[in-house]
């Protein structure tokens, strides 16, 4: 699903935010990327989202070469994807339903089929009684799960995650976890970055350990 | 959370959201005009939200608009009055004082012979006497004299009013028998003509101008717009939106400031016109001349609205595409 060959990526005339990195994920695996803040989780993630090219080497994703791709192709591309964010970037101005509705409505998902399906990745984080709310009524952990109903409404099939539990107390954060566990087992493929190591070690799935922009550990599944 | 049997369940839509992905030309229309129809109407009911904000932004549009368009009104009647000019614009030809008034017609008829002539009228001697006498007044002078001064005229009206052809015409009438002298009074009427040249220039470079200072003005507006929804920019484009449907709102927003702005510009038109027409036409009259103030009629008011919508969404598309480009996703 994910294939990184020989990956480097600088910013500006800085050092290296990461340099020579080489893993493959497999299609329907789940796995965590770890390390400390400012080892190039983040940038590596932005890598597989197309916000940035790498300076140098290959980033493979299901089979497309995202160098390859023409500016036109990206949004395509994207919506591929679906990503949750550590401060789940929600707009405040529209209620739930309409949050998670966005995706599908930028794919031009006819109305009634979009509600279908929202509905159903409301009920599958649990807050389906919450659609009609504004995001500013909502916990942080509900924010969260919507942040995650959003990211899978329209099917993608790669889940990419960037500190999804950093707000969140342990117990919040195992909830989750355990959502997106759900989505890896009816297919989907999961990649969490996330610095909670305890939490992480518990879950027992493949870790990649970033230190300092280099990929330092790539540790099977216990 | 979430109950088990619901994993085995979403793998089907799994596959249908595959297949919808394929969608066909016909569903992706449909889509794309539920876009634009959702668009027209957010963009409204936001410009209707903060209703004063948006109300001086239109009234920046439409006194940009009035100027140029205004002018062009003005130099539309110029024009309205050239053509009654044209008429006016003849050539005096004055004959010799010996001939007596038979002789005076002949000469007349041969006059109206000539090319390019479109027709040519008698003033005998007496009629020429009476006129004067009229025009200026001087009766009493006039009766004293024993004979009448004045020569028989014949008033030519040339096929071609063009300054250069009349003047031809005037010295080719000169050489006709009988004829004493063919007078032509042009340059006035070329001054009006330059007049209305420059007139016309100048209302070109305003609408220039002020076509640009409608961009401007909407581009202003539509880069704070942008600015003030960078978040949801930032989120749309992460989860897959093109350009086209991130511009789409600020386009629409642009096109109702135009519209908004065309529509108050020619209500300021009409009220100008209201306001104007009464000393105009005044001015008019103590000339002797029929002239009332053009109006812009259904025709120039749509010509109108159109044009600045059309600015408007220009305007929007230069802002908008110029701060996309500034805004990148964190």
């Amino acid at each position: 699903m994910i294939v990184f060959e020989h990956v480097g990526k600088r910013y500006g005339g800085r050092s290296e935010a990461l340099a020579d990195i080489n893993f493959r994920v497999g299609r329907g695996e789940m796995l965590f990327l770890t390390g400390h803040s400012g080892a190039g989780k983040s940038s590596l993630l932005r890598l597989i989202m197309r916000l940035e090219k790498p300076s140098r080497g290959r980033v493979l994703v299901a089979g497309h070469d995202l160098d390859r791709f023409h500016l036109s192709q990206i949004p395509y591309y994207r919506r591929q994807i679906g990503v949750v964010f550590q401060d789940h970037q929600l707009l405040f101005d529209r209620s739930v339903f309409a949050n998670v509705a966005l995706p599908l409505e930028i794919q031009g998902v006819e109305p009634r089929e979009a509600a279908r399906r929202v509905r159903a990745a409301l009920d599958k984080v649990g807050l389906l009684y919450r659609e009609t709310a504004l995001p500013i009524e909502l916990s942080s952990g509900e924010r969260q799960r919507i942040g995650i109903a959003r990211a899978v409404v329209n099917k993608p099939s790669l889940l990419l995650a960037d500190e999804p539990t950093g707000n969140l107390d342990p117990q919040l954060s195992t909830d989750i976890m355990r959502l997106f566990e759900d989505f890896n087992r009816i297919g989907t493929t999961v990649m969490v970055a996330s610095h909670d190591l305890a939490l992480i070690t518990r879950l027992r799935h493949r870790v990649l350990r970033l230190r300092e922009g280099r990929l330092v550990g790539d540790e099977e599944a216990a | 959370m979430t109950r088990r049997t619901t994993s085995s369940e979403s793998q089907r839509p799994a596959r249908r959201g595959a297949r919808a992905s394929q969608v066909g030309l016909e569903s992706r229309t449909r889509a794309w005009l539920r876009h634009h129809r959702a668009m027209w109407l957010d963009s409204a009911q936001r410009l209707a939200k903060r209703p004063l904000s948006s109300l001086l932004t239109m009234l920046a549009i439409a006194i940009a608009l009035v100027l140029p368009s205004g002018l062009w009104l003005a130099l539309d009647s110029a024009r309205l009055l050239d053509a009654e000019l044209d008429e006016s614009a003849t050539v005096t030809v004055y004959l010799d004082t010996r001939l007596d008034e038979r002789a005076a017609m002949d000469v007349a008829a041969r006059l109206r012979d000539q090319t390019p002539v479109a027709g040519a009228r008698l003033v005998t001697a007496a009629e020429g006497l009476a006129e004067f006498q009229q025009g200026v007044g001087l009766e009493d002078a006039l009766a004293s004299l024993e004979d009448n001064p004045l020569p028989a005229a014949v008033v030519v009206t040339p096929a071609d009013t063009d300054p250069d052809s009349v003047r031809v015409l005037a010295s080719n009438l000169e050489a006709v028998d009988g004829v004493d002298e063919a007078r032509v009074d042009l340059a006035w009427l070329e001054r009006l003509r330059r007049l209305a040249e420059l007139g016309q220039r100048l209302a070109l470079a305003l609408a220039g101008l002020f076509g640009l200072g409608v961009l401007l003005v909407v581009g202003n507006t539509i880069r704070l717009a942008v600015e003030s929804r960078r978040q949801e920019i930032e989120v749309v484009t992460l989860i897959g939106a093109t350009h086209a449907f991130v511009r789409r709102p600020f386009l629409y927003s642009g096109a109702w400031y135009g519209l908004g702005g065309g529509v108050l510009a020619i209500v300021l038109l009409v009220l100008g016109g209201h306001w104007l027409s009464a000393p105009v036409t005044a001015l008019a009259e103590s000339y002797g001349a029929h002239f009332t103030l053009p109006r812009l009629g259904f025709g120039g008011s749509v010509l109108l609205c159109f044009c600045s919508t059309l600015l408007g969404w220009l305007g929007a598309w230069l802002a908008v595409g110029r701060h996309l480009a500034d805004i990148k996703p964190r």
